[in-house]
This record gives C-alpha cells, sequence and structure tokens, in this order.
C-alpha cells in the first residue's frame, strides 16, 4: 500500500475513536497479510473507489461491537439489534470519512460507499489479488482490527 | 476404483510433503559405531581438542574441563557415560568434542566421529522404542529415519540433568509463521548437502540465517564459500575460532557482501555507466525496485532515467518492508554535497529542507509491502532487487524469481546485489562489477 495512504487511516481511526469512546486508545503495530484472515465477529465493511480500488473493514468481537455501541448511544445494549449494528456502521462510516477528507487534503481523490456490516461465527476474508495492512486498535472495550486493502488504479 | 487410487495419490504425495518438510535439524554423530543426533538448536559449536585438565573426585565420565576461550567447561566422555566401548585416544590426539549450550549450562561431549547435518520433518520422528538404544531410554528423544541411516535423537536435557526443561515434541522454530506450514524443503540445507560440502560451510549457514537472517541459497553460494575461506584466515590471525558465538560475528563475516551505492545517492560517473548497460526505449516503462529502504535507490533510479533516457516516459514502483524507512523515502531531505551538477537540477528548497521537486517525485510511487505477497504487476521493464533475495528464505526466493522471470518482458533487465548471482536459463548476465545485470531471453 501507498505509503502516503497510511497515516490519514492511522489518524482518523485514533481521533474518532479517542473521540467517541472518551477513553484511551493504543495503537498496536501494523502489519500487512495476504491471505484469508478469520474476523472476529463482526465486520464493517466501507468501499473504496478513485484513485485507487478496493475495501476498508473493520474488524471487532460481538462483545466489543454492543459494548461500543452502549457507550455511543449513552444507553446499555445488551445485544447485537438494529440500533447496535446501524451504531458500528456509523462508527465504519465516521472512520473511513475522515481518512478520506485527511487524503484529499494530501491531493489523493478517494470515493466511499455507504457501510456494510456483517455478523457471524467462524468467518473469514480474503483478498486475492490485493494485499492488506492491518492496524490493530487497543480500546477499553476490546481490540478492534481496521484492514485496509486497496491497489492503485492505472 | 479411480477414488482408492486417489486417495493413494493423496497419501504418496503427503509422504513426500513431509519429506519436504524440513523443521528440524540436528547434528549427527557416531558413539561406538552407532549413528545418533542431537537437535541443532542446542548445539553451541564443534571443535578438536585434547589434554583436558582433569578434576579429582569427578565420576568416571567426566574427562575434565576445556578452557573455551576463556570459558572453562566441564566435558564429558559420551561413551563412558553410556557405558560403551571408547577408544581412548592417547594424549597428543585431539578428540571430536561438541558444545552444548542448554540454557545457561554450556558443556563439551566427546564423541566418535562427528558426520553432517540433518534436516528432517519433525513428523517423520517416532519415539523410541527400547531395542533401539543401548542406552538409558528416557535418555532418547526419539528416533528418526534419513537417507537409511537411523538416527537415535539425544534428549541433551534430560541426560545432563535439567528435569523441567525436558524437551518437548519438536516444534518448529518460533521463526517460522503459521502459514508456512505447507513450505517444502528449506533449499539451502538440501543444496548443500547434495553438494556433499564441508560441515563448516554448513555451520555457518546455520548460523547465519538464525543470527543474521541471511539464507545461503544458489543466489549467494559462490561468494559465501569464498567468504568462509577468507574469515577463517582472518579469525586464525586473530587466535579466534571461525564459528560464530554471536549475532556481531555474522554482520562481520556478511560486511563486504553488501553492494556498494547503498544508501546514497548514485553520481553521474555511476549512473551513466549502469544506463550504458541497459537498452531500455520506448514509453510506459515500469521500473520495481523493492528493498529500496529510505529510497537513494529509487531516486538514483528515476534521475538515471531523466539524464540518460530522456526520450522515455517511465515509473518507478519502490517498496519495503521497513515501514519506518520506507515513510520517510516521499520526504526524503538531502545534503547539498550529495548531489553533483545534474542531480541538484531536480531539487527544490522546501521547509524542511532540500528535497526532490514534485516533477521527479510523482514518478515514483513508494509502498509499504511485502514482496512475498502477490504485486499488481504484469509488464516489467527493469527490476533493481538488490542484496534483497539473500534476505529471505529459500523458498521465497525462488518464489520471487519466478515471478520476475514471468512477469519481465522478453528483453527485460534483472539487477541483483553485488555479490548475487542468478542462473537461471531465461537470464543472460550483460554486467560488470559492481553491477550484477541480467536480461531476460
Amino acid at each position: 500500500m501507498r505509503v502516503e495512504y497510511i497515516n490519514p487511516f492511522v489518524e482518523a481511526a485514533y481521533s474518532v475513536l479517542t473521540e467517541v469512546l472518551h477513553g484511551e486508545v493504543k495503537r498496536g503495530n501494523l502489519f500487512l497479510k495476504a491471505s484469508t484472515k478469520s474476523v472476529m465477529g463482526v465486520a464493517a465493511i466501507v468501499g473504496l473507489a478513485g484513485e485507487v480500488e478496493g475495501r476498508v473493514l473493520f474488524d471487532m468481537s460481538k462483545q466489543t461491537a454492543i459494548k461500543i455501541a452502549s457507550v455511543m448511544n449513552m444507553e446499555e445494549l445488551t445485544e447485537l439489534d438494529e440500533l447496535a449494528k446501524a451504531t458500528i456502521s456509523e462508527l465504519a462510516n465516521m472512520i473511513t470519512a475522515q481518512s478520506v477528507t485527511k487524503l484529499h487534503e494530501l491531493g489523493f481523490r478517494f470515493d466511499l460507499t455507504p457501510p456494510a456490516i456483517i455478523t457471524g461465527e467462524n468467518m473469514e476474508v480474503s483478498d486475492q489479488e490485493v494485499e492488506a495492512l492491518i492496524v490493530p486498535m487497543e480500546t477499553p472495550y476490546g481490540s478492534i482490527e481496521i484492514n485496509v486493502a486497496i491497489r492503485q488504479r492505472s | 476404483m479411480s477414488s482408492l487410487h486417489a486417495e493413494q495419490n493423496v497419501r504418496g504425495s503427503k509422504e513426500n510433503d513431509k519429506l519436504k518438510k524440513i523443521d528440524f535439524k540436528l547434528i549427527s554423530f557416531t558413539l561406538a559405531g552407532r549413528d545418533y543426533g542431537i537437535n541443532i538448536l542446542k548445539v553451541k559449536e564443534i571443535r578438536k581438542a585434547g589434554n583436558f585438565t582433569m578434576v579429582p573426585n569427578t565420576p568416571p565420565y567426566v574427562k575434565g574441563v576445556d578452557n573455551l576461550r576463556g570459558d572453562i567447561i566441564p566435558v564429558i566422555d559420551l561413551r563412558i557415560l553410556f557405558n560403551l566401548p571408547a577408544e581412548s585416544k592417547d594424549a597428543t590426539n585431539l578428540e571430536n568434542i561438541i558444545i552444548l549450550r542448554l540454557d545457561s549450562l554450556v558443556l563439551g561431549i566427546i564423541v566418535d566421529t562427528i558426520e553432517k547435518v540433518v534436516g528432517i520433518a519433525s513428523e517423520a520422528l517416532q519415539p523410541p522404542h527400547p531395542i533401539f538404544g543401548d542406552i538409558n531410554i528416557q535418555y532418547i528423544h526419539g528416533v528418526v529415519e534419513n537417507e537409511s541411516r537411523l538416527y537415535i535423537i539425544l534428549d541433551v536435557d534430560r541426560i545432563f540433568g535439567t528435569p523441567e526443561k525436558a524437551q518437548v515434541s519438536a516444534l518448529p522454530s518460533a521463526a517460522e509463521e503459521a502459514e508456512n506450514t505447507a513450505e517444502p524443503a528449506s533449499a539451502s540445507v538440501e543444496v548443500v548437502a547434495t553438494e556433499n560440502v564441508s560441515l563448516d560451510l554448513q555451520f555457518i549457514s546455520e548460523n547465519l540465517s538464525t543470527f543474521n537472517q541471511f539464507f545461503v541459497s544458489p543466489i549467494n553460494i559462490q561468494w559465501t564459500k569464498s567468504r568462509l575461506r577468507a574469515w577463517k584466515d582472518l579469525r586464525k590471525a586473530e587466535n579466534l575460532d571461525f564459528q560464530f558465538t554471536q549475532k556481531d560475528d555474522g554482520e562481520a563475516f556478511l560486511s563486504p557482501f553488501f553492494s556498494p551505492l547503498t544508501g546514497s545517492l548514485w553520481t553521474e560517473t555511476q549512473m551513466v555507466d549502469l544506463a550504458k548497460m541497459l537498452k531500455l526505449e520506448g514509453n510506459n516503462l515500469v521500473i520495481w525496485n523493492p528493498g529500496c529502504g529510505r529510497g537513494y535507490e529509487s531516486y538514483s533510479l528515476a534521475l538515471m532515467m531523466e539524464t540518460q533516457f530522456k526520450a522515455s516516459t517511465y515509473k518507478v514502483w519502490a517498496s519495503d518492508l521497513d515501514l519506518l524507512s520506507i515513510s520517510m523515502a516521499p520526504g526524503l531531505i538531502l545534503d547539498e554535497n550529495e548531489l553533483d551538477l545534474s542531480g541538484k537540477s531536480f531539487t527544490v528548497q522546501t521547509k524542511s529542507g532540500l528535497q526532490f521537486n514534485s516533477n521527479l517525485k510523482n514518478k515514483i510511487l513508494f509502498e509499504f509491502h511485502d514482496i512475498k505477497n502477490i504485486n499488481p504487476f504484469s509488464k516489467l521493464h527493469l527490476v533493481v532487487i538488490r542484496d534483497v533475495l539473500s534476505f529471505q528464505k529459500p523458498h521465497d526466493q525462488e518464489k520471487i524469481l519466478v515471478e520476475i522471470t514471468e512477469k519481465v518482458k522478453t528483453g527485460g533487465y534483472l539487477v541483483v546485489g553485488t555479490n548475487e548471482v542468478v542462473e537461471h536459463e531465461n537470464w543472460r548476465f550483460v554486467g560488470h562489477e559492481p553491477w550484477s545485470i541480467y536480461q531476460k531471453i
């Protein structure tokens, strides 16, 4: 992945998560992955187009998703209902949008698609032709992995 | 009928896979005519020594102590320990010693002869059967067959008395990732073994891969062999053993390997020299530069294209796995002194210092990328990959070379490290010192 794209995603994730969770968020070490990766339980996917083609995936466990949705809605949620899913979708949208804005300021034109939420057990995600960059974020409610798989369009 | 046939095929290939998946290496030696082995990770070094200082009131198998470059270590005669017939050499003859490092304990064991490094798949290890050993069965970690020889693998942790640490079933070394389980044999060990190369070379190869992530393979074996000869002389002159005791030794061994013109911009003379050997023409030339580090090589390539191949349009795709270095590459700050006149015309003063102008920068794409993963290229004209392949595992080296060979156009070029060699029917050497240039035929 082009190095100039990395920081916007990392910074946006950090800034949005710190803001909505009002807690300490720590970033883990970035790494690259090219094979199938298992998903923790809840995946929010946002498509990217423009100078690149690919997607961003926000990966977390069901428990983490419920807790985060609770904090963001300021009410205690006990299951991953429609409200919780919509909240996680919104979170994915916020982070991706902020990344795209930062990229825009750097001169890169990205478009994004509306987010989709996928939930289930024993899921895996694979990208046949694109390398994925993984940014692990540690929040007080569990880990979130931001999985960016994009390639240049040219 | 057909499913049975298929099943046999699967089983046959599974056995082949077992043979190919080497994840346990042992040093083989003989005791009283029988073949034994010890996990290479427990072996610190091998030497010939004699004339040990006898220590009174020790069991008969403790031959004494030896001075190993300043460290006093006990020397144990395994043959006596295991009640095997031992031919005792007279005081002037040197015994074969294997020096073991078990956690904090270092000791030497005397054996009859030391054979070679044997690589096996840990699945091929069988638990000991009482009938196999003349020695106490709890000292045997397992038994394995390799090239019609039967090796009894000793559990040295158990023998030399750290009971809690007794060897668990051989696991792949921590360096291997889970995804690499389908990896075929480590080509370096196979090549080295089939060429009947000295044990010294095998040992150094093991050290280099463990300490310095440098993997001996057909790409660099010529250099490694000649370097080993020189290294041995060097160490002898310093009164040191040639084997490595720490990572620094490996770094010292490898220091002459690296290609010149690394980590700094090329001068105009050097660019002209390189350009003469490359017949690049046409437009939309795709140049791939993996392992670019902080970017000096990529910028130098772009400058070469700008000044020596003015008629062609091109793009340099640079990548590295070192995130820190490559994030700094787009904004590389230059020193006025590192540029000659022609280079200076491509620079511009910025707030943070002297940088290359956007015109040049736009021709280079810096990526955080692992070359072991798939890449997006379909047609390449020039690949500059110096001192990178030697630091990949032999299986990955082959894979990457095959991919490059497929993707480079006929007539295109591959530049590897000064001390790296590509022996492949599709590549013809067209370079000269210090450029290892190959053209695809």
